[in-house]
């Protein structure tokens, strides 16, 4: 566990128990509430994680990188930013990822158009933001982060 | 309910499903590293999601709808701009850890813009990570994404907020009276069928309304069930 991610337990943790002392009865109505949202989200969120173990397993991210090393800079990058929105990798294992790529040649145009998609955009989780954000929502944040993601690398490309 | 109509509700565990079972037909030895590749994700989902839900309920129980759209609000300005950066990005977890909070956050009132902040800068710009990042891929590109990234944000928040209004996400229809719940939002969480039969029950898993027009000695019940709803699915106007 990160040093943030403890932060996060520890200051929730505080905040419940001040809460608890204020008003035990709205305090066990919020935690509730909260194992209610848990359970909702539940199946959708296992189901997410068992997709990403799948693609992962059946396209690693390495051999993608390896194919997209491959070809001329314009469609490495839309096809890095493809790949990037499928697949989902936590970003201490992305930077390392990305890092071995640039070292390895791979031009940082498509390197970084791959990072941010990997993070920001993801087709395995447009289902449940969907169902929490609409539809609308959804496709047009998940499409200006895609552009947006392109956008980026190719400024990152010119400026370094 | 038939057999088929269950496996079309729920059409994507039903395809992830098929899937696992042709890879472990196919190459077993695939299937078991799928299956110890999820295991991970698991993992660290489970150190931060049941946090960030005792968080957000602790955060819609306390503080109050005013403030946060004194602080998040359509008309929070830069304040609202920057603050929805900081929340994104000393956050920790995947994503969809941002969903459950960000949907409480525009429920009370937090502009779309600054949703979109939080949600993007929560997936791409985290603080814990910036180290990381400097390491393998040298701080000068740290840097330089980092401030592409803040700009990209800021600009594409507010394209989003120019075409998507607070009406197109779930939850904002106007209500008819008596007791009415939002099937776009409700989770299918079912406590308002249990703590009152007699109101609600539970179809196709999610909450429907058995008696729009409750007895007088049941509205201190509904009220709790109304706040207790994890996505405030619940409304009830009398006339």
């Amino acid at each position: 566990m990160d040093i943030f991610t403890l932060a996060i337990w520890i200051g929730t943790l505080i905040f419940l128990a001040l809460s608890f002392a204020k008003d035990k009865v709205k305090t066990k109505q919020a935690l509730k509430m909260g194992l209610g949202m848990g359970k909702g989200m539940a199946g959708s969120v296992f189901t997410i994680i068992f997709a990403i173990g799948l693609i992962l397993t059946l396209l690693p991210p390495a051999e993608i990188a390896g194919y997209v090393g491959k070809q001329s800079v314009l469609l490495a990058t839309v096809v890095a930013a493809l790949f990037g929105t499928i697949t989902l990798v936590p970003a201490f294992i992305a930077f390392p990822l990305v890092g071995t790529l640039v070292d390895a040649g791979v031009s940082i145009v498509p390197s970084v158009a791959f990072l941010t998609t990997l993070t920001m955009v993801g087709v395995v989780t447009f289902p449940l933001e969907k169902k929490e954000f609409g539809i609308k929502f959804t496709a047009i944040r998940n499409g200006l982060s895609f552009l947006f993601a392109i956008v980026i690398a190719l400024v990152m490309g010119v400026i370094m | 309910m038939t057999m088929i109509k269950k496996l079309k509700e729920n059409l994507f565990l039903t395809v992830v499903a098929v899937m696992y079972i042709a890879v472990f037909a196919i190459n077993p030895s695939m299937g078991s590293a799928s299956v110890k590749n999820s295991g991970y994700y698991i993992k660290e989902m489970l150190m931060i999601m049941p946090v960030i839900f005792i968080l957000t309920a602790l955060l819609d129980l306390w503080v109050p709808k005013e403030k946060i759209m004194q602080f998040l609000g359509r008309d929070a300005g830069a304040k609202g701009i920057f603050l929805s950066f900081v929340v994104g990005s000393i956050s920790a977890g995947p994503i969809y850890a941002a969903f459950p909070m960000c949907v409480m956050l525009h429920k009370k009132g937090a502009s779309i813009r600054n949703i979109v902040i939080i949600l993007s800068s929560w997936a791409v710009i985290k603080v814990p990570m910036l180290l990381n990042e400097a390491k393998f891929l040298g701080p000068k590109f740290m840097a330089i994404r980092w401030v592409l990234t803040v700009a990209a944000i800021l600009v594409f928040s507010w394209i989003s907020d120019k075409v998507i209004k607070d009406e197109d996400l779930p939850g904002e229809v106007l209500t008819k009276p008596g007791l009415h719940v939002n099937r776009d939002a409700c989770m299918g969480c079912s406590i308002c069928a249990n703590s009152a039969p007699a109101l609600f029950e539970m179809q196709d898993k999610k909450a429907i309304v058995k008696n729009a027009h409750p007895e007088e000695n049941d509205m201190a019940l509904l009220q709790t069930i109304i706040q207790e709803c994890p996505v405030h699915a619940i409304e009830y106007s009398e006339e």
